[in-house]
């Protein structure tokens, strides 16, 4: 199990979120679990940094908040992307696009 | 951060509650789904729920980071540190209240002083469209080897000076006069401004109704009689009606039509005594008295200095090349007075030149002695404010010396230092506010007091009502806030945390080294209290030697009646019988003691021989009498002296027998007669007084028959004048009005004789009857400021510093129970202690009597212009200052000293 989980890169999570509502509107606990379910087991994301960040990226406009009703007619709060957030998303993606390439860069030149 | 994002976090923090319960609310649910999805069908529900929690983590854990991104950081530690403070303010209320009104005494006295010193000083008048570019033109020149600067000018000066220079967007001329506005019972005298057209346009202040008047309307020789009444005035008398526009209204003896009203608030160039109306200068100038002559019309002629002018620079030209392009015009200008007047000094003794200054006319050359002193207090307010930060300075440095403990434990249970400190401040700042919002009480009503005193003719809003006092006041609270904050926060900056939990109770250790930043403090109070003391007893010498001065003539008898035409034309005759007839019928009234005409008024309105109404002396075997210095004469009826209280040295007054064709008589003061005929009798010598207008060139003899004591004329400070009175009968008798002398007290008879008198005044004229001490009361002003500001001030610092030692030393003694014990135990008596506590304060007292005198002794060079007959180092007032102080270490140290003497050593010992 410890072996099976990472923690997430600092500043990915925001990332991940805005993608995951790409997709659709969704309550926190399917963002959880999307995210969970699409890196296969790999990135667990905490309730403590989700909720937080759901609310920063409230306050930046990058999505909105709406109480909705769940298939199971159970009361939950649904988080919408915005214009803004797709801009975002965007922005940060190529961002990390290069990221990624450049950490591979360097991790191949040192073996 | 932009802009959305802050405003969504402020939103966030108002709705904090509502989106908690929300957040609640969510992670309800995602527990609930937690649960759900761990359901594996073969476990119990209790470790279906155990798991839940297991995933899910510290709820409480989660909701606090989530609350953290809608709290606003420092904001919200601010208003949490506000509330501690506040809560723990409230626990203490005798130091919260000591500390309130110290500041409030502080804070309070600046605000209230600055309202006085920023009108007389800084703020430019109202609605001036270029304060930066506006001053007010000077004329200076030498008289005798004496340079003399006056506001007033002639208005032939003023328009060479308009001829001679480019340096100015524009000019104009103003002349400031008290005149009757409105007719009947109306009637009343009020300032009206006389000024040029151009005079509007340096204002930003279009008109509430009608128009300003056209340059036209002010051309000489008397204009048209048109006025721009000011907002009040047409508030008053129109009721603020539009139909005010074309009304007529008398002022002065000119009867005008309203053309326009000035905007709300504007009042020219003189905010402090705002001018009920505005008139042409030319048609105020033609009506004021001046007598001309073709060719010397009051346009023309050099030597009536009625109009005081103002100019905007162009922008880019400098105060320095305005001056010196007004220096040359009035070399210029002067020439062309000489070409006229030939017997005028020539340009290279009189040196006129021009002063450029300040279009606030404190600041300018001439400035008052009031506006001195009202810096001078300015200067003391901000002393007495520096002693109440010290005095809270230490005040809350003794309570975080008390609070050491728990400033340890708290640092102990992880509380940051930063933190801790901002408290600190918080706390100094919250009081200084509260001590802020007390002080624009204290203001208020301090303002109230101060401005009858400097400014008895402001009508202008109160303290808080003023943005510009409010916002000195609020950096007065900052500064305190910070000040005093400062101390305690320096001392935790060196709180040892192992020291300061050990320490116990009895709190011995560095207690040593940290009262010494209180002493500093307090030496620092009781210097800055003896620099107040020493100003106040210098004052107070002061006024006291003004008051003993010997004038030469009484005042608190003696009421003035002035007579006021309006415009009523008499003939000689018919003005000499109404002036008989004011003087008999005043002698009649009961409590009048005696009455004389005359027509001088000694430090008000005197008359200079010379360059007031042109009239010089000739003395056998002196060349030029005048060459020997000023005189001032007076023409007064019989009983003139015994009216004014003047005695007679040798000779007789002016007398019955000398009417028109008797020889003339004259009497001289003691001064004149040493001066004309030293080492002889006056008694008998012939003076002949020669009147240029009238008289020919070769006049009889006046002979002196009298020599009375010399008087105060121009001013208490010094007396170079000549003084001579003529018999009214003989000189002038159209002109003058009354000099009455009550039994006891003058004001209370003061509308009494002006009814009797009134009743005697032909058509729209009539009388003032004013206090002579009323009149001369503004000579002895200053003085009266400068001795009560101080003694209110120096006061209030002294019990201040009373205060301050008191506490310093109570706390001491507390600290030093054990110690003192100790001392007791081993046999010390109650004299030791005593004096040791005592000593304590003595000593502290010693060293700030010592900086503070020489403080006050350096300062003292500063100090002596606005004194009288006092010198600034005058060793009785700091003797006595010192004593004063001394006695007040003494007694504040003493009464904790008793106590310490009364310890009980079991007590104290067993504290332990």
């Amino acid at each position: 199990m410890a072996s099976g989980k990472r923690d997430l890169l600092p500043g990915t999570l925001d990332m991940l979120i805005l993608k995951t509502l790409s997709v659709s509107p969704m309550h926190g606990y399917g963002i959880a679990q999307h995210i969970k379910r699409l890196s296969r087991d790999v990135l667990q994301v905490e309730e403590g940094s989700l909720y937080p960040a759901l609310q920063r990226l409230r306050q930046r406009g990058w999505l909105k908040a709406e109480w909705g009703q769940t298939p199971n007619n159970q009361r939950a709060r649904y988080y919408t992307i915005t214009a803004k957030g797709l801009e975002q998303l965007g922005q940060e993606e190529a961002g990390f696009g290069e990221l990624v390439a450049a950490i591979q860069h360097v991790l191949r030149g040192a073996t | 951060m932009n802009l959305t994002e802050v405003w969504n976090r402020v939103r966030d923090r108002l709705r904090r509650d509502r989106l908690t319960s929300e957040l609640d609310e969510e992670l309800r649910f995602h527990r609930a789904m937690l649960e759900r999805d761990h359901t594996d069908g073969d476990s119990s529900p209790r470790e279906m729920q155990r798991r839940a929690r297991v995933a899910f983590g510290n709820a409480t854990y989660h909701r606090e980071r989530a609350r953290d991104v809608w709290s606003l950081g420092w904001v919200d530690d601010l208003l949490q540190d506000v509330r501690y403070v506040a809560r723990g303010l409230r626990a203490r209320p005798g130091f919260t209240l000591a500390v309130t009104v110290t500041l409030a005494l502080g804070i309070g006295a600046n605000a209230a002083i600055f309202s006085i010193v920023d009108r007389l000083l800084f703020r430019a008048p109202p609605m001036l469209a270029h304060p930066a570019l506006t001053n007010r033109v000077y004329v200076a020149q030498s008289d005798r080897g004496r340079e003399g600067v006056w506001p007033g000018m002639s208005y032939a000066r003023y328009l060479d000076f308009m001829r001679l220079t480019t340096s100015f967007t524009r000019t104009a001329a103003f002349s400031a006069a008290t005149l009757a506005v409105g007719a009947g019972d109306d009637a009343g005298e009020m300032p009206v401004a006389a000024v040029s057209a151009s005079f509007f346009d340096f204002f930003d202040a279009p008109p509430a109704l009608g128009r300003y008047f056209t340059a036209p309307e002010d051309a000489p020789p008397s204009g048209t009689p048109v006025v721009v009444l000011s907002h009040a005035l047409w508030k008053l008398r129109f009721g603020g009606r539009a139909d005010a526009l074309g009304a007529t209204l008398q002022i002065g003896p000119v009867i005008y039509t309203v053309i326009g009203v000035a905007p709300a608030g504007f009042a020219g160039l003189s905010p402090t005594q705002p001018p009920a109306a505005y008139i042409p200068l030319s048609s105020w100038a033609a009506t004021s008295g001046f007598q001309g002559s073709p060719g010397d019309e009051w346009w023309q002629t050099y030597h009536w200095n009625f109009a005081q002018m103002i100019a905007e620079r162009k922008p880019g030209v400098s105060v320095a090349q305005a001056t010196a392009e007004l220096n040359t015009a009035s070399q210029r200008s002067y020439a062309v007075q000489r070409d006229i007047s030939p017997d005028i000094p020539p340009v290279e003794r009189a040196r006129p030149h021009a002063i450029v200054a300040s279009v606030l006319a404190e600041r300018g050359p001439n400035e008052s002695r009031v506006g001195k002193v009202a810096t001078l207090v300015a200067a003391m307010a901000v002393v007495v404010l520096l002693i109440a930060c010290a005095n809270v300075a230490n005040l809350l440095l003794a309570d975080a010396l008390r609070r050491r403990r728990e400033i340890a434990v708290r640092l102990a249970l992880g509380v940051s230092r930063a933190r801790l400190l901002s408290q600190l401040l918080t706390e100094s700042v919250l009081l200084a506010v509260l001590g802020g919002v007390a002080g624009l009480l204290v203001a208020q009503w301090g303002g109230t007091v101060l401005r009858t005193l400097f400014l008895p003719k402001d009508a202008t809003s109160s303290v808080i009502g003023d943005s510009r006092t409010l916002v000195i006041a609020g950096a007065a609270v900052l500064i305190a806030g910070l000040a005093t904050g400062l101390a305690p926060v320096w001392q935790s900056r060196r709180a040892d945390l192992t020291q300061d939990l050990k320490a116990g109770a009895r709190e011995g250790g560095g207690t040593h080294h940290r009262s010494r930043t209180r002493a500093v403090l307090l030496v620092m109070q009781g210097a800055l209290s003896v620099v107040l003391l020493v100003g106040a007893g210098l004052f107070v010498r002061s006024l006291l030697h003004v008051r003993a001065l010997r004038l030469g003539y009484d005042v608190g008898p003696l009421v003035i009646v002035e007579l006021n035409m309006r415009g009523v034309k008499l003939d000689s005759a018919r003005a000499v019988m109404l002036r008989r007839q004011l003087l008999q019928q005043a002698q009649a009234l009961p409590g009048v003691e005696h009455a004389a005409l005359h027509i001088s008024t000694p430090l008000w309105r005197t008359l200079d021989g010379r360059n007031g109404i042109g009239v010089d002396l000739r003395v056998a075997g002196i060349d030029s009498v005048e060459r020997l210095g000023e005189f001032y004469l007076d023409a007064v009826t019989p009983g003139y002296f015994a009216t004014m209280g003047t005695r007679l040295l040798r000779g007789r007054g002016i007398g019955e027998q000398d009417v028109a064709g008797a020889p003339g008589a004259m009497v001289v003061s003691e001064a004149m007669a040493k001066a004309l005929w030293p080492g002889n009798d006056a008694i008998g010598q012939c003076v002949r007084v020669i009147v240029y207008s009238t008289t020919p060139k070769e006049p009889t003899c006046t002979y002196v028959v009298g020599v009375a004591e010399n008087i105060k004329s121009q001013r208490l400070s010094e007396e170079k004048g000549y003084y001579y009175y003529l018999s009214s009968a003989q000189f002038h008798p159209q002109q003058g009005g009354v000099f009455v002398r009550t039994r006891g007290d003058a004001a209370t008879q003061v509308e009494a004789i002006r009814r009797s008198l009134q009743a005697l005044m032909p058509g729209a004229s009539y009388v003032t009857v004013t206090p002579f001490a009323d009149v001369i009361g503004g000579q002895t002003r200053s003085w009266r400021l400068g001795a009560t500001m101080f003694v209110a001030f120096g006061g209030l610092a002294l019990l201040l510093a009373a205060i301050g030692l008191y506490s310093v030393i109570a706390y001491n003694v507390v600290q030093r129970r054990h110690e003192l014990g100790v001392r007791i135990t081993l046999g010390a008596q109650v004299g030791d202690v005593l004096g040791l506590v005592v000593g304590q304060g003595v000593r502290l007292g010693v060293v700030g009597i010592v900086i503070g005198g020489m403080i006050a002794f350096a300062g003292a060079r500063w100090l002596n212009p606005l004194l009288f007959q006092e010198s600034a180092r005058d060793p009785a007032v700091y003797a006595l200052v010192a004593v004063v102080l001394l006695a007040v270490a003494v007694i504040a140290s003493y009464v904790p000293a008793r106590r310490a003497a009364r310890v009980d050593p079991n007590v104290a010992l067993r504290v332990e």
